[in-house]
């Protein structure tokens, strides 16, 4: 039970971050691959704030929001400069970067070691040490954000983003400001992911600059591709799939090291035969 | 031992090896327009060809270096022939083309490392007894010095290959446009393929060589080819001198550049230097 239960916070993480990179390389069309810069900043901000100063759990993901959205700002504003491939080189960039920081501000985040003993957070009095009630907390952010990416991808706002994927120039002669639009929804995203990132720290009360990773951004670009591009559900299911799956490998019975490294072969292999047979997804209503 | 004479050998050194990367990474690019980043695994492939042949079989070194390079080579083209070839020919965009790349970096990575595990191997057999040179007061062994000449070499041979053979004037026609090669008569399909076969081959031989230097790694090719992309990048993309003097300047700024702060910082210098690049000199030092 205890491990289902560690899968399904697992896949809630794991959804939100579909989620909020679905918005930027699914409706607006901008393949980011950056997604784990923002991921890591808000754990690390959990983290340092939860430890150093014992802050609030909930006063410390908007602090992240704050600090992933004003990162993202900067970044979306230089990479807004690049198109298609450039852009996800650049992005590239942005989180090796954003890593190397991790990694090397050490005063701050005790680089490799990382920092370990981060509280479960807890709010009038209860704290979430039980999974079960750190389940319920996660599944209840995933659901608000997936009605928050609902309600975005709905609205006129989000119309503007599908026609800038569609074609940047004709929208533009319509007077939209697309690079406001773009940096929007790119602020939007890594605002999300942060929130994922304070949950990952917070459950598992540990975080190290390997978790945020340049493979965690492919990671999280794989599940919305396998999910489906530009579909809400989608993204959700994909992160079902994608964490599923290397569990079932489990099963199978390979030893730990082997089944770490299949689930890598297995992600790789799906990508590429998603591009060749399905480049939509599952579920997905945009192709790359 | 100074210091200034070895921070300019060590970044000849650096130089010599990310050349032959953008060589062959330049080689794919400007034929098919598209960044293959499974080109990275490619350099552990040949490494670890070499290892199990001389290593593990005790072949004889010359026929294991050989054999290394040929099977770098015939794993491009198989790469090519089963995923690329059948994108390209429907027309696919840039973006699914990377994807799938991606897929195919982290499936090869994984298969690496499920046959020779993750740990760091070393191809010289006698360390440490390495011939040494002095050179104005810097130190360079014997394999740094033979990267460096057949890095020259190869990128010798690759531009007399453009200027004066029927083949290299194919392979620039079809970079300039593939469509029209097609109408004139070339075999596109065929020449594109012996692209990807003697690029891989040239990637497999700079992991060969990095081994003998200093080790090879499963994962090692992720972070070699974003720094032969990078001075591809910075050179000019497309343009085979442009690669080498970008891998070299690249170098240059690398280690001059961690000579007052921690080495760590070494990837991050190199995506600033990319991303300033790509702001200011989308087009690089010398245009194509």
């Amino acid at each position: 039970m205890e491990y289902l239960i560690h899968i399904a916070i697992l896949i809630s993480i794991y959804g939100i971050l579909g989620l909020s990179l679905n918005l930027v390389v699914g409706f607006t069309g901008l393949l980011s691959i950056t997604q784990a810069a923002f991921y890591g900043i808000g754990a690390y901000t959990t983290a340092i704030l939860l430890t150093g100063t014992g802050m609030n759990f909930f006063m410390a993901v908007i602090l992240g929001m704050v600090i992933s959205g004003v990162c993202s700002l900067a970044i979306g504003f230089v990479l807004s400069k690049f198109k298609d491939d450039y852009y996800a080189l650049g992005s590239f960039g942005f989180n090796v970067i954003i890593y190397s920081i991790f990694l090397n501000w050490q005063s701050l985040t005790r680089g490799p070691l990382g920092i370990p003993g981060i509280p479960r957070p807890s709010m009038f009095g209860f704290t979430f040490s039980e999974n079960v009630w750190f389940l319920v907390l996660s599944v209840v952010l995933l659901a608000i954000i997936y009605l928050v990416c609902q309600f975005i991808t709905g609205s006129s706002f989000g119309r503007v983003l599908k026609a800038i994927r569609e074609d940047e120039q004709a929208i533009s002669v319509f007077g939209y400001r697309t690079l406001w639009y773009k940096l929007a929804i790119f602020v939007i995203g890594a605002m999300m992911a942060s929130v994922a990132g304070s949950l990952f720290a917070s459950y598992i009360t540990f975080v190290d600059p390997s978790s945020f990773a340049l493979t965690e951004s492919i990671f999280i670009l794989a599940i919305i591709i396998l999910g489906g591009l530009a579909n809400n559900k989608g993204a959700v299911i994909g992160a079902v799939c994608l964490i599923l799956l290397p569990e079932i490998l489990r099963f199978v019975g390979f030893p730990n090291d082997i089944a770490a490294q299949m689930r890598q072969v297995t992600y790789g292999v799906i990508l590429i035969l998603l591009m060749l047979y399905r480049p939509q997804g599952l579920v997905g209503e945009y192709r790359l | 031992m100074d210091i200034i004479p070895q921070l300019i050998l060590n970044s000849i050194i650096a130089g010599a090896i990310y050349s032959m990367i953008a060589l062959g990474f330049n080689l794919i690019y400007g034929t098919t327009k598209f960044f293959d980043l499974g080109y990275g695994a490619l350099s552990a492939v040949g490494g670890y060809s070499v290892f199990y042949f001389y290593k593990t079989l005790g072949l004889d070194l010359y026929v294991s270096i050989v054999l290394g390079i040929l099977i770098a080579g015939a794993i491009g083209l198989i790469v090519y022939k089963s995923v690329y070839s059948p994108l390209r020919k429907r027309k696919s965009s840039g973006m699914v083309l990377m994807v799938a790349a991606l897929g195919v970096l982290t499936a090869l990575q994984a298969i690496i490392a499920i046959l020779f595990t993750s740990q760091f191997q070393t191809l010289s057999q006698s360390v440490g007894s390495e011939r040494i040179f002095n050179i104005l007061g810097g130190v360079i062994t014997q394999t740094q010095l033979i990267t460096l000449l057949i890095g020259l070499v190869i990128m010798t041979i690759i531009g007399l290959v453009f200027r004066y053979t029927l083949f290299g004037k194919a392979v620039k026609a079809i970079g300039d446009d593939e469509e029209v090669s097609k109408i004139v008569g070339i075999n596109t399909e065929k020449i594109v393929s012996w692209v990807f076969f003697f690029g891989s081959a040239i990637g497999g031989l700079a992991g060969i060589l990095i081994g003998f230097d200093t080790g090879i790694e499963p994962t090692m090719g992720l972070s070699l080819l974003l720094k032969g992309v990078i001075a591809c990048v910075i050179g000019g993309i497309g343009n085979v001198y442009g690669g080498v003097l970008g891998a070299f300047l690249l170098a240059f700024i690398e280690n001059f550049g961690i000579w007052q702060i921690s080495g760590e910082w070494k990837d991050a210098i190199a995506f600033v230097v990319l991303i300033i690049f790509l702001l200011f000199r989308p087009q690089g030092i010398l245009k194509k």
